[in-house]
């Protein structure tokens, strides 16, 4: 991976209003980013990946230490501007009594003002211009206190200032900008939750993982990442093609392919009867085949779906990772067979009712050891030296992790767990039950012991 | 085996025996031993040639385990505690936030009982490395043994103070992602700019807002930027059943009861009903011959607060002050 801005690849633009956008670099490309102006890709080109940068003019940009510091310049007289600046807000406290509404205002400033602001040339300064024109115009501002001026202050800059920082497009920011355009698309998958999907996974570089991924690739890309592009994912997917779009942002898609093997839910579900029967032909014979190209063609398919076959059958997988629409408990007695022992087991749902019917259907399977219904939330806080608190508003959502880990059960075990059942059950006795119950002591006797064990 | 699964257990591997979700023991599996438990005592020489995942009856017929195939996230819940932890919801979202991956360079202060440093190991692999540095002498040999042990061959722990005498060591370090995990961070943040790669992404770990306060002020005063600090809320939820109790039934119930009372006769049909609606605690949960509501209940042990998560990051060929 290089870590440099270069022509080719997918990035992620972050901009001072909080708002992502992904753009691909085209040699002379130029990235229009709306109000905030437009630049030529080949000013970014070369500088690392995560720089902010201003828009100057004539389309070119500078690179800057930060897109959110009121300025950026070095030199001393904007530092002592700076420091007035603060030093005008910090005397101006009091208390919100006195607060009064200035957006009338700032209103007063024309857009022709601020269109002259803007092409003045001040262009790193703008934003800090224009505030101080419009403080100048207005006596009542120092009434506001220094709280809410910062706010005023904040937003104000976040309208004018022409920044923006260049980011690698990792699956964390993919999701991000997925999040922010239609989070349904994810099912509300939120980045702290794939993290924790990624470490219950035990996700490693080379692992060989089973994979059910309905987001169009986000788990997918996250595991290879991980992976370090290396090792096996079988995708199981329910339509003519894989739906993997996420992948062609991780700039490395010619790797995908030796990785990312897909498969149809019939071919997992049959694969002794959606295997394909081969033979190659000789040289002699290729040679005389009217489209040569066909044969090959279906040859590298055929080769394929059986490669993926092969590996079903072979199962022992290190881990099976699900973000999915599908009943799965319908398939789990495909599914967890297939995965080796002491490996995790770890589904996505947006619902945590979903996720509830898996756990009690599996706390009830001795395949399945500790099963455990999560979930997490990351709280961003205003991050500023003696006024932090939890920002005010959030993104809600993020849904919940189930996970589990395949375990082997001991037959032997089950006969010493029915036995310490049944004792149980007829000290208890009183219960109406009488004898027709073999299936259910079954049950409770999975049940039972890690229970009991449970008290301790 | 931090870094690739194996099937079958070997003489000398290291074992996570799950003797129930909140008690989970290692041990080296070693011929000739005994591993005694409240649930039985289970022989070492048994478990060679088991398969890691396999439930394993105890000796005397009774109790069982299962023996467990060791994971970063196992053993943070099996480790030695010498002092507090990371868990894996704060770890997890550590390692995807700052996008740690195979190949990712870590520099992690203090080391501690190394719980996320076995998680920054297995996941930046055998091409990415870990630099972790401890000032407490006996927890850094603790730490330096276990992870000899336990093969961590991308791992390499200094003895330091790492707030007086920063982190050079005799290698190149170039860490790529810091994580802060003592005391006074700000005394540290100074001395990593000899260390860090071009790029770099930190987490500063600290449990008061105070900390937070001068942590920020320390990575604004040494060029990071983004600085955002965040909190990780976790819930764990547990599946159960809650009985649909009927108001018909219980009509029903004190209509017969009042007919009783006249004809002085109770069937053993009513006492039954009576049973299911007035003593429901004495009804096992999900017992098929009543009605239940499927619900969720947060499970009773609640961390809800374990430390706050500042993040920044530097470009250093920018250092723009
Ligand atoms: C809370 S523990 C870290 C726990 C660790 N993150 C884990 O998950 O196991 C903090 C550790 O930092 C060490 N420490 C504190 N100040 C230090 C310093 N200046 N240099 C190196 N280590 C330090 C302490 O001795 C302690 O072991």
């Amino acid at each position: 991976m290089t870590d440099n801005i270069e022509i080719g690849q997918y990035v992620l633009i972050r901009l001072p209003s909080e708002g992502v956008r992904i753009f691909k670099l085209q040699e002379n490309g130029r990235i229009g980013l709306g109000k905030f102006g437009s630049f030529d890709v080949s000013s970014i080109l070369g500088f690392p990946l995560g720089t902010a940068f201003e828009i100057i003019n004539d389309h070119k940009v500078k690179p800057i230490h930060s897109i959110s510091e009121l300025n950026i310049d070095e030199e001393t007289d904007t530092n002592i501007q700076k420091q007035e600046l603060t030093k005008f807000f910090s005397s101006s406290a009091e208390n919100n009594q006195n607060i009064i509404d200035i957006g009338s205002k700032i209103q007063a400033l024309t857009n022709e003002d601020i269109e002259e602001l803007k092409t003045s040339g001040a262009t790193s300064n703008i934003g800090q211009v224009i505030i101080e024109k419009m403080i100048a115009g207005h006596e009542g501002f120092d009434k506001k206190t220094i709280f809410s001026q910062q706010k005023y202050l904040k937003r104000k800059q976040q309208k004018f200032l022409r920044r923006f920082i260049v980011e690698y497009l990792g699956s964390s920011q993919l999701l991000e900008s997925f999040l922010e355009k239609d989070h349904s698309k994810t099912f509300d998958l939120s980045i702290e939750t794939l993290g924790l999907m990624m470490s219950y996974g035990n996700v490693k570089p080379g692992g060989r993982y089973l994979v059910v991924d309905e987001t169009g690739g986000i788990l997918t890309y996250a595991l290879l990442e991980r992976m370090g592009y290396e090792g096996t994912i079988v995708f199981v997917h329910e339509n003519e093609h894989a739906n993997l779009a996420a992948l062609k942002y991780c700039n490395r898609s010619n790797e995908i392919d030796n990785i990312v093997k897909p498969i149809n839910w019939l071919q997992f579900a049959e694969p002794e009867n959606e295997r394909e029967k081969w033979e190659d032909k000789t040289e002699e014979e290729v040679r005389k085949l009217k489209h040569p190209e066909s044969y090959h063609r279906r040859r590298e398919r055929v080769l394929k779906t059986n490669e993926v076959i092969d590996l079903i059958e072979e199962a022992n997988f290190d881990g099976f990772f699900a973000i999915s629409t599908l009943y799965l408990p319908e398939i789990f007695e495909l599914i967890i067979p297939k995965i080796g022992g002491s490996r995790p087991i770890v589904i996505y749902n947006q619902f945590k009712e979903n996720l509830m019917e898996i756990q009690s259907l599996l706390n009830k399977d001795n395949r399945v050891l500790a099963p455990m219904l999560i979930e997490t939330r990351a709280r961003p806080y205003q991050t500023i030296p003696g006024r932090m608190h939890p920002v005010m508003t959030m993104k809600s959502g993020g849904g919940y992790v189930f996970y589990g880990t395949r375990v082997f059960p001991s037959e032997s075990i089950q006969a010493v767990g029915k036995g310490v059942k049944r004792r149980r059950v007829n000290n208890e006795t009183a219960s109406p039950e009488g004898t027709p119950e073999l299936k259910k002591e079954k049950e409770e006797k999975i049940e039972s012991t890690p229970e009991v064990i449970m008290e301790s | 085996m931090f870094y690739h699964y194996k099937n079958v257990i070997d003489e000398g591997d290291l074992v996570l025996v799950f003797i129930s979700r909140t008690t989970i023991k290692p041990i080296y599996v070693k011929k000739g031993e005994i591993l005694n438990t409240r649930y039985g005592h289970y022989l070492h020489d048994k478990m060679i040639g088991l398969k890691f995942g396999t439930q394993m009856p105890g000796e005397k017929g009774y109790g069982f385990i299962h023996l467990l195939h060791p994971t970063p996230e196992l053993w943070t819940l099996s480790l030695p505690h010498r002092t507090q932890i990371v868990y894996t919801p704060d770890s997890s979202y550590i390692l995807q936030r700052l996008n740690a991956k195979c190949g990712s360079r870590i520099i992690e202060a203090g080391t501690g009982s190394g719980s996320f440093t076995h998680a920054f190991a297995r996941t930046v692999g055998l091409k990415g490395k870990v630099f972790s540095f401890e000032f407490h002498e006996p927890r850094y040999l603790e730490a330096k043994k276990e992870f000899e042990e336990h093969n961590l061959k991308n791992t390499i722990i200094t003895h330091r103070d790492v707030c007086n005498d920063g982190f050079n060591i005799d290698m190149e370090i170039n860490g790529d992602i810091i994580f802060l995990d003592l005391p006074s961070p700000w005394e540290a943040i100074p001395h990593l700019n000899t260390v860090i790669a071009n790029q770099a992404g930190i987490c500063c770990f600290s449990p008061c807002i105070e900390q937070v306060d001068r942590t920020v002020k320390a990575l604004e005063a040494n060029g990071w930027v983004n600085i955002e600090m965040v909190e990780i809320n976790v819930k764990r939820w547990e599946a159960r059943k809650d009985m649909k109790r009927s108001v018909v039934d219980v009509i029903n119930r004190i209509k017969s009861i009042q007919g009783k009372k006249l004809n002085n006769k109770i069937s053993k049909e009513d006492s039954k009903n009576f049973k299911s609606s007035r003593k429901s605690l004495k009804v096992k949960e999900g017992d098929e011959n009543f009605k239940w509501t499927e619900v969720t209940k947060l499970e009773t042990e609640l961390k809800s607060h374990t430390s706050y998560l500042t993040f920044a990051n530097k470009i250093c060929s920018l250092n723009i002050q």
